[in-house]
């Protein structure tokens, strides 16, 4: 079932066209990629989602609602973080909860407690915000944003600033929201490790357009580059290259990553006498990534 | 809406700028009733040691004997007769007319404020109201709830309004408990003196007639929160135009000080009279002051107001549900 | 958990409500007010359109003259058979003279002393028309030095003295109101003549109201643009010309003299 769907999105501001026809659809129960560099226009995107800023044009629905036509049906299926969880700092964090959860027409109090559970807040809950870590904001943060039962979650860079335990515990809870209360998530980020190991698909932005959308195996698997660290070199690239294309760089040699033959050509340079010392699975660089995409210069 | 109203008593409660606000105010009634307390002292001085209540039954023997003059102009009888009232008020209660006991300094401090110290604590609040929201970014929770902007900027307003009245009966209380310690507490019920007019021909006094103190100061309370309204929507107008609650500060006391300095001059400039500003002492309508620019009445100075007060509002609301928040 | 949700609620709850009929009764007290003031105004609106845009006319001009009398039974005329007294004819010569429309408030009251003079000043309506005056007329203190006679006939030096004493401080007083009132218009504080003069301690009385006017003059000294206008002299060679029937107050002939004496130093 399509929970979000964004059709020709675009935004100007000034004579600047900031985004540039973004057409996005999310499924109940995954996990969404939005990756771009810093200034791809992701915040932008995610404002205009969460009704924040106006589009110039194109169209956006929550479940069915349109945000611009029927903005508090469309609204209280979503939730959402845009940027930093800026919680009131001379509250508790309890009263944050109940500010937030009494501008929900039917509400529930027994979902402020399960809430809070669910993010791991109970013991501090009735501390003012001022005294939370960053990683606890940010979880207060979803917190509020679960608080209405959303059917869309999202979360523009929620990693942003924690520290690898707190990154890795965010992504855990992410997965676990898609996976055990169906929600879509769209998850906006600048590093590819982390869509990579989050999302289940990705939409790649830049400049204000999207240049490519599909599941994260697919996208990667047709980027990834197996690099070989052999001894002698170059009688190994004329091993190689009788396979597939390969490319010398430094003292390695890169060819693409095929799960199915990499055992073939290992074995195959083994038998001919050839010392591997290495060789690794590598992730294209983002900016690699793009490069190849925006049909660049490639890694040579 | 109930619970956005109970939303933003919260957040104001909880960052006790009315506490601060009333500690302003107490600390100012202190120093007022002291000054008006070593005004009281002198006066007496003055008037030498005799038992005011003598004095003061000769006055009233007194005038009543110039009333009985039928050489006297209407208007000046009519304000004898008042005096005559209010003296044999003070004397049959019992309040000595020098001190003139907690109401009336209550009166006067509400009169006294309505062009400044009053707007400048309602604006404490008021600018504050909206662009806190942005300078801190909750403005991008506040938003992105099932709830019609309008309706959340509609719950501040009338937040406003509720700080408002809370203020100006702040400033009853305290300034009565602080004075009524010093003057006494009586004279609820002094005779005041309602509908001088000050018409182009000058001054007139046929129509007025006397109630008691306290309906008066029930309808000075009622023209103070009007001017403290239109002050504090406009304060609400700037909060919502200007991020810097800081600056929006600064822009609301620039043009009440400017204000304060016009209708201080004798100033020949009459289309001032549409600013504002110069209408924000309708209390002086109802005791008979001039007003800062000849020809302006009560029902001017309302419809300014009223007019100021709309635009406001207008503006806040138009403003509020198109804006792109960044 | 639960038990801080009702602890917290019930002030900002109770704070809301209080507000909300505080605001109920700000809003009863405006309409109030409004009703109270507005009806009076509409009410009055009625009455100045029947006796004519005259008055009003007048006063809007800039270019009136307007001048305010207050005082006792001198400047209310008393004694003068035309019943003018020294403003009417005051009145007369500024008419003839200036091209202005000339407005004049007679404010004055029999028998009035320094006291009361002081009292009526404050007042605000006559505060109001000293507003807008251009000049100012006072005649007091007559009642005070002579008490329909009384002083002077059982003459005591220390009673005139602490008589004089006050009415000093009254005259003070109204000088310093009336002036902070208005602070353009030019105020003429006229003097006492010695209706006594002829009776047999005639000199002593006229010592004490020389006195009396040094003093009085001293005092429209200290404020700026006030004039003291003496009539001693007027009055001294031929008293009984210049008096009423009463002995006390002038007739139209001393009215005249003072009026003349005032009218010289008027300037326009
Ligand atoms: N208020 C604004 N006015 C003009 N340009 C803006 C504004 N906000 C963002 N931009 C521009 O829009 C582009 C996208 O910004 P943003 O959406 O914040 O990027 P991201 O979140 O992907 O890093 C940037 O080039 C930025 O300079
Ligand atoms: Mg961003």
């Amino acid at each position: 079932m399509i929970t979000l769907s964004v059709k020709n999105l675009k935004k100007k501001i000034g004579k600047k066209e900031i985004i540039k026809g973004i057409d996005i659809e999310l499924y109940e129960g995954e996990v969404f990629g939005f990756l771009g560099p810093n200034g791809a226009g992701k915040t932008t995107t995610i404002r205009m989602l969460t009704g924040l800023i106006r589009p110039t044009s194109g169209s956006i629905s929550i479940c069915g609602y349109d945000l611009q036509k029927d903005f508090t049906n469309a609204m209280m299926h979503l939730g959402c973080i845009v940027e930093n969880p800026e919680l009131y700092p001379f509250l508790s964090g309890y009263d944050n909860l109940v500010h937030f959860a009494r501008m929900i027409p039917g509400f529930q109090s027994k979902r402020l407690a399960e809430v809070i559970e669910l993010v791991g807040l109970s013991e501090r809950i009735h501390d003012k915000v001022k005294t939370y870590s960053l990683g606890m904001r940010q979880r207060l943060g979803i917190a509020q944003a679960l608080l209405g039962n959303p059917k869309v979650l999202i979360l523009d860079e929620p990693t942003n600033g924690l520290d690898p335990a707190g990154i890795r515990e965010m992504r855990q809870f992410i997965r676990d929201l898609a996976k055990n209360e169906g929600l879509s998530v769209l998850v906006s980020s600048h590093l590819l490790s982390e869509i990579q190991l989050l999302c289940d698909r990705v939409a790649i932005i830049s400049k204000g357009a999207v240049i490519q959308t599909d599941t994260v195996h697919a996208l990667l698997s047709s980027q990834e580059k197996m690099v070989w660290r052999v001894e002698p070199l170059q009688q190994a690239k004329q091993i190689l290259e009788s396979a597939t294309e390969v490319v010398e760089l430094e003292d390695c040699l890169i060819t693409d990553f095929d799960a199915n033959k990499a055992g073939l050509w290992s074995r195959e340079l083994v038998n001919s006498g050839i010392q591997i010392i290495e060789m690794n699975r590598r992730l294209p660089a983002l900016e690699d990534l793009f490069l190849e995409l925006t049909g660049g210069d490639r890694i040579e | 809406m109930n619970k956005l109203i109970q939303n933003e008593m919260l957040k104001l409660l909880a960052r006790k700028r009315l506490i601060v606000v009333g500690i302003i105010l107490s600390i100012l009634v202190v120093l007022f009733t002291y000054a008006q307390y070593q005004t009281v002292q002198t006066q007496l001085k003055k008037l030498g040691t005799t038992d005011w209540r003598t004095t003061l039954q000769q006055q009233i023997i007194d005038t009543q004997n110039r009333l009985s003059n039928s050489r006297i102009p209407d208007d000046f009888k009519k304000e004898l007769e008042v005096r005559v009232k209010q003296q044999q008020y003070y004397l049959d209660n019992d309040i000595n007319p020098a001190e003139p006991g907690a109401p009336s300094f209550t009166k006067e401090f509400m009169e006294n404020s309505i062009d400044l110290l009053l707007p400048l604590m309602i604006m404490v609040i008021a600018s504050d109201l909206v662009s806190s929201e942005f300078s801190m970014g909750s403005i991008k929770l506040l938003l992105t709830r099932p709830v019609k902007r309008w309706k959340i900027l509609f719950s501040k307003y009338v937040t406003l309004l509720l700080a408002i009245s809370l203020i100006i009966a702040m400033m009853g209380m305290i300034s009565y408990l602080i004075s009524g310690v010093v003057f006494g507490f009586k004279g609820w019920t002094a005779p005041e003196f309602i509908g001088f007019q000050i018409t182009e021909a000058g001054f007139d006094a046929s129509g007025a007639s006397i109630i008691p103190q306290w309906q008066f100061i029930l309808m000075d309370f009622g023209v103070v929160w009007f001017a403290a309204v239109v002050v504090g929507t406009l304060s609400f107008m700037v909060s919502v135009l200007i991020r810097s609650t800081a600056a929006g500060m600064g822009i609301i006391l620039a043009l009440l000080i400017a204000g304060a300095i016009l209708s201080n001059m004798v100033s020949s400039w009459t289309s001032a009279k549409y600013f504002f500003m110069l209408n924000m002492r309708l209390t002086d309508y109802l005791n008979g002051s001039p007003p800062p620019i000849e020809g302006m009445t009560l029902s001017f100075s309302l419809a300014v107001l009223t007019v100021w007060w709309l635009l406001a509002l207008f503006i806040s609301f138009g403003v509020f549900t198109k804006k792109d928040i960044y | 958990m639960c038990e801080v949700f009702i602890l917290k609620k019930p002030l900002s709850i109770v704070i809301t409500a209080l507000s909300a009929v505080l605001l109920c009764v700000w809003l009863g007290g405006f309409l109030y007010a409004v009703q109270t003031n507005l009806n009076v105004q509409a009410d009055e609106s009625k009455n100045t359109s029947q006796d004519t845009g005259k008055k009003s006319q007048a006063v809007n001009n800039e270019k009136d003259l307007k001048v305010v009398a207050v005082g006792d039974s001198l400047t209310r005329g008393m004694g003068d058979e035309t019943g003018k007294g020294y403003i009417g004819y005051l009145t007369d010569e500024m008419k003839a003279k200036s091209k202005k429309p000339v407005i004049v408030q007679n404010l004055g009251i029999s028998g009035q002393k320094s006291d009361s003079l002081l009292a009526q000043v404050k007042t605000y309506s006559v505060t109001r028309q000293l507003k807008e005056a251009d000049y100012i007329l006072i005649t007091i203190g007559g009642n005070d030095l002579f008490q329909g006679g009384q002083t002077l006939v059982d003459f005591q030096p220390a009673a005139v003295k602490s008589i004089q004493q006050k009415y000093l401080h009254n005259l003070e007083a109204i000088l310093s109101h009336v002036r902070s009132s208005n602070s353009g218009a030019v105020i003429f504080l006229v003097g006492l003549y010695n209706p006594f003069i002829e009776l047999e301690n005639g000199k002593d009385t006229s010592q004490v109201v020389r006195e009396w006017n040094y003093k009085s003059a001293e005092a429209a000294a200290k404020q700026i643009k006030t004039v003291y206008v003496p009539t001693f002299d007027l009055f001294e060679l031929k008293v009984n010309d210049y008096l009423y029937t009463d002995r006390f107050h002038p007739n139209s002939k001393g009215y005249r003299l003072i009026a003349e004496r005032v009218a010289a130093l008027l300037t326009w």
